[in-house]
């Protein structure tokens, strides 16, 4: 499908783009940004905060970046004398009745106020102290958003994206002039499952979430990008650390998935990877109890159990393991009568209606899919009655399942369950906050998740246990990384052939 | 309420959406109760397919709607420019005195009366017009202010 | 009831030719005074025709933009392929404008009658009146006379409904108007789409002013070359206007005379001239949101779109408000921009925060506080305030700050410097 071209100059540089395209997206794909406030590309036009003021050859006045459709041979300069006069013009009135609360604003430090004025704002202020700045009192506008009403920029991405995005228009700006508010009404509240993405859209630190308020500054933060692990839609996600704390989570842009938005279920969704109740160390079974031992000893072990078994193994798996761990766990029981199986909590559908083909669905983990793409079964029932009579019984990071076997029980998991007392051995694996893997979402998308803090204690990933006993007992040379671990299983398993990390990359198959 | 909103039922005729019949609406319920509450607002809201929030988006938008109750009459005078040069703060004052209201915007103590300043009412040959419920009265000056208010029980 | 006061001799009534004939009102009195007739030719005629009948006619808006009627028409779909609409514009809130009240409660079957022909000419089955909140009488009188006409089946299959506003100036914006009517708040909208594209419901609509289109059954009647012929400056501006006279002058009210009149006649002849005692300090001849003019420009001035442009500001809606020498052109400038204040949409950054932040500046002027900087600060203040937004309420508020500060900046520099008692509280 060829789009019409249409060819025209940004601040000098020639660019060719699609028919239809806006002014400022055409500007991002030369490298210019264009201040702006109200724009969003996930959100309808508004044209109202007027921060995106360029000069465009021919036309009488300064036109808005955001609401201007290229034309061919279009010459647009940002740079101008009278393009960064208005834009200062714009930055000087939003900041009048803005109060100085940077020291003590969550925004500070990711603030697109903060930004385009120190870029492109007054040194100074003209707006005599004489004059009161406007005031409101904050308010709670539901379950994890607070509205800071004297930070408002009137952007109104907020509104419009309640109403067109999440179509239940629940704010909106009430009274008019500067009196102007962002309002709810006193029935509702912001409690629909995708509210929280106000909060990420909010420019200025005027809607604030709950959960992250106060609780670190923008730039004592790293990120990195990862796949939420609340459902199977597979969005992408940026989870923000603070000493190796996950402080907060938040939607990173992927066209294909997710767009720019996530559910409140997967934001509110990651206390449980700062769990301090982790297995620290390998623990194997000796006179009757389970000892601390070190990853030599207790990869001997179970090696040895294994080479040692014959009959059948079952394997209860997790489908919030990584694919590639998952697929070294089947490889393992090689020369084994093999059964996997695994089993997901289901919860209530959530769509963003605005949005084709994203929710918050019912299949509340991230890798169920790519469980059954490696032969997984969701049979859990089958599978349990068949580790009764098992020679081996693998779980993968289930603390709550109740299994009796007759056989070996190797436990490999986050966190110590009361049953796994009965286990030969116990393998304490990192969460997916602690390690590189990969997730297959519910269309069968691969995308790949990033390491955001380090592996407590002497976790090591789940992929690493699993390719470390194979190597032990099949041969074929150890694995190093996880990308070689990708690598074996896409040489491997049809549905993968063709892919690699490289080609992954941070937003998943072209 | 109900036969408030049965009103609306020729009203949605007039328009292709049901949205269309919110201004006519609210009318409808300010004249039945002299003002439009939270609630009134939900209920609007219900009927025409609308969220209460939006329908609060919009009442708080235009003036002449009121959000509380205001007493029995409710004075509105213009002081925009054109009369502002004829009289009309010396209007307003003389208002203020004769229903005991003493504040713009504040209720007189008996209920009877709330007065406010207001944008131009475009009657700016006739300074200074004072619309008192529906009453249109042109050339109002501070002299005459205290019969006009005698006019209302 | 009103002031119908006679015709002035210099005056050229056309519209107001039945100004305070109660009769007139009723459908069976217009018909005696040779109503409706204009409306049944026009549903004969090919709509295209009639649009080319009001363009030789050069019928300009009377609303305020002096756009060309015949033209503006000619703008919507030739082919039908969605339902058109007409809006009429009759939410008259500009400060000093009070005509299309006199019309509506005068003559309402003249504004029905043209607004009809106009449905017709751009192929509308549904128009809507939007009459603001506050005119009570005229919509009285407008729903009476519209029931009656309607009952007499005169407007065939065109359907006319009014449309009651709530209390904002912005609705007379063309694009505010119509999403009032369509049950939102009142904000203008960014152009394109424009209303013949997309306008109401987004369905291609004409938005017309009540004085314009009260003039279109006279011109069908008579002829564009007799329309043509009312004016002193044809073919630029031709017909009558309904001039609304407000302010410092001994007979204020409306005056029809026309085009290209000149200013001077209309206020020391047409209405009486100053208070006894007073002169002519300045005025705005065309509402308040175009440049103040001072007696020199004002006594020199042509009254029509050219003429008023020549001397520096603009016919706009011909709301003329006169301010003779006991006025306090800062205290003035400072309530205009007061007015502007409280009537921002609140979308655009410069309109909301400007207008407002202007207004404290003259405050604080008017209360003895004023910093000699406070004027340079007002005009780059207005220049932000100037063609950057979405509409123009922001530039109107501008225009009075800035030909206020041109030309009678010793009054804001005797407030700044102490010379004069001030006159307002900190």
């Amino acid at each position: 499908m060829a789009d019409e071209l249409v060819s025209l100059t940004i601040d000098g540089v020639p660019v060719s783009v699609p028919k239809g395209t806006l002014v400022i997206e055409a500007a991002k794909q030369v490298g210019v940004l264009v201040p702006h406030y109200c724009y969003h590309p996930g959100l309808p036009v508004a044209g109202v905060c007027r921060m995106c003021l360029v000069d465009i050859e021919k036309a009488p006045k300064l036109q808005i970046a955001c609401a201007t459709q290229v034309a061919e041979g279009m010459v647009v300069r940002t740079q101008s004398p009278q393009a960064k006069s208005g834009r200062m013009g714009v930055l000087e009135l939003l900041l009048i009745n803005h109060p100085l609360d940077c020291p003590i604003c969550d925004q500070a430090g990711e603030c697109e106020l903060q930004d385009f004025t120190f870029q492109e704002g007054r040194p100074a202020t003209r707006y005599s102290p004489d004059y009161a700045k406007r005031f409101n009192p904050v308010e709670d506008f539901g379950p994890d958003v607070l509205y800071v009403p004297n930070r408002c920029i009137l952007c109104t991405r907020c509104v419009r994206f309640m109403e067109d995005v999440a179509q239940e228009p629940v704010l909106n700006v009430s009274e008019r002039g500067d009196r102007a508010f962002i309002g709810i009404h006193s029935d509702g509240r912001l409690d629909h499952p995708w509210a929280g993405n106000v909060v990420d859209l909010c420019p200025v630190g005027s809607l604030l979430s709950k959960d992250f308020l106060h609780k670190a500054r923008a730039w004592e933060l790293d990120k990195a990008a990862s796949i939420c692990t609340g459902c199977s839609q597979g969005c992408n996600v940026t989870l923000d650390t603070r000493e190796n704390v996950v402080v907060r989570v938040r939607p990173r842009p992927n066209l294909d998935v997710n767009r720019y938005f996530i559910c409140d279920h997967g934001r509110m969704n990651y206390r449980w990877m700062n769990r301090g109740d982790r297995i620290e160390a390998p623990l194997v079974r000796r006179d009757g109890e389970l000892h601390a031992t070190d990853w030599d000893e207790a990869l001997d072990v179970v090696a040895s159990r294994l080479r040692g078994a014959g009959g059948t193994a079952v394997a209860l798996v997790s489908p919030r393991v990584s694919t590639e761990a998952l697929f070294f766990a089947r490889e393992l029981f090689r020369g084994h009568e093999w059964s996997g199986a695994f089993q997901v909590v289901m919860g209530e559908e959530a769509p963003l209606a605005g949005v084709p083909n994203l929710a918050l669905r019912a299949e509340r983990a991230p890798n169920g899919r790519g469980a059954e793409l490696l032969g997984y079964r969701r049979d859990y029932a089958s599978a349990l009655a068949a580790a009764e009579t098992a020679a081996v019984v693998l779980v993968l990071d289930e603390p709550d399942i109740a299994v009796r076997t007759a056989g070996k029980l190797v436990y490999v998991g986050t966190v110590l369950p009361e049953r796994a007392r009965d286990a030969e051995v116990v393998l304490p694996i990192a969460n997916v906050a602690e390690e590189e893997g990969t997730f297959v979402n519910r269309d069968g998308r691969v995308q790949r998740y990033f390491q955001a803090k380090p592996a407590p204690g002497m976790t090591r990933p789940a992929w690493w246990v699993f390719a470390e006993l194979v190597a032990t007992l099949q041969g074929g040379g150890h694995v190093a990384t996880a990308a070689d671990a990708f690598d074996r299983l896409a040489a491997s398993v049809d549905a993968f052939r063709g892919l690699s990390y490289p080609q992954l990359g941070f937003a998943g198959p072209r | 309420m109900g036969k408030t909103l049965e009103q609306l039922g020729e009203i949605l005729t007039r328009y292709p959406t049901k949205q269309a019949a919110l201004l006519p609406a609210l009318w409808l319920v300010q004249e039945a109760r002299g003002w439009i509450s939270d609630r009134n607002m939900a209920e609007v809201a219900e009927v025409l397919g609308l969220t209460p929030a939006y329908v609060k988006g919009v009442v708080t938008f235009y003036t002449m709607y009121h959000q509380h109750p205001v007493g029995k009459h409710f004075v509105q005078v213009c002081t925009t420019s054109p009369c502002n040069v004829c009289g009309a703060e010396a209007v307003v004052k003389a208002l203020l005195d004769a229903t005991g209201a003493k504040e713009l915007g504040a209720t007189s103590p008996d209920g009877k009366w709330t007065v406010i300043e207001v944008e131009c009412l475009g009657a700016c040959g006739f300074a200074t017009p004072v619309l008192v419920d529906d009453d249109f009265v042109e050339s109002v000056s501070a002299e005459k202010v205290p019969d006009l208010v005698k006019r209302y029980k | 009831m009103g002031y119908p006061h006679k015709p002035h001799p210099k005056e050229t009534v056309v519209l107001s030719k039945h100004f305070g004939e109660a009769d007139a009102r009723t459908h069976k009195g217009w018909v005696k005074r040779g109503g409706y007739e204009s409306l049944a030719q026009a549903l004969t005629m090919e709509p295209a025709r009639v649009i080319d009948i009001v363009k030789e006619s050069g019928l300009r808006g009377r609303g305020g933009a002096g756009f060309p009627t015949g033209l503006k028409w000619s703008f919507m779909p030739k082919e039908k392929k969605k339902p058109h609409y007409l809006c009429v514009n009759a939410d008259e809130s500009e400060p000093g404008t009070f005509k299309d009240r006199e019309i509506m409660r005068w003559t309402p079957h003249a504004l029905l009658e043209g607004a009809a022909i106009a449905a017709h000419a751009i192929q509308a089955e549904v128009v809507y009146i939007y009459i603001r909140g506050e005119f009570t009488e005229p919509w009285a009188v407008m729903e009476k006379a519209l029931a009656e006409a309607t009952a007499a089946g005169v407007f065939g299959v065109i359907k006319l409904y009014l449309h009651r506003g709530a209390g904002a100036y912005i609705c007379g914006e063309e694009t505010a108007l119509m999403n009032s009517i369509e049950g939102k708040r009142g904000n203008p909208r960014i152009k394109p789409p424009f209303p013949a594209a997309a306008g109401v419901f987004g369905m291609p609509t004409t938005i017309n002013n009540v004085e314009t289109l009260a003039a279109v059954p006279l011109i069908l009647k008579k002829g564009a070359a007799w329309y043509k012929g009312l004016s002193l400056s044809s073919p630029k501006s031709t017909g009558t206007k309904l001039f609304s006279v407000c302010g410092h002058v001994q007979q204020p009210g409306n005056y029809e005379v026309t085009m290209g009149f000149p200013l001077k006649d209309l206020l020391y002849d047409l209405c009486g001239g100053m208070p006894p005692g007073r002169t002519l300090k300045a005025c705005i001849p065309g509402g308040s949101s175009v440049p103040i003019l001072n007696r020199e420009e004002t006594e020199g001035c042509l009254l029509d779109y050219e003429g008023v442009v020549e001397k520096g500001s603009m016919l706009g809606s011909g709301g003329v408000i006169v301010f003779d020498d006991s006025t306090d052109m800062v205290y003035q400038i400072m309530r205009l921009a007061r007015f502007y204040a409280h009537e921002s949409c609140a979308q655009c950054t410069q309109c909301r925060e400007g207008t407002a932040w202007t207004t404290k500046i003259l405050e604080r002027i008017l209360s003895g506080q004023g910093k000699t900087a406070d004027l340079d600060l007002l005009l780059d203040l207005a220049d932000n305030m100037t063609g950057k937004t979405i509409c123009v309420l922001s530039d109107s508020c501008a225009a009075p700050v800035v030909s206020g500060i041109k030309k009678f900046k010793k009054e804001f520099e005797d407030y700044i410097a102490g010379r004069r008692k001030p006159v307002m509280v900190a």
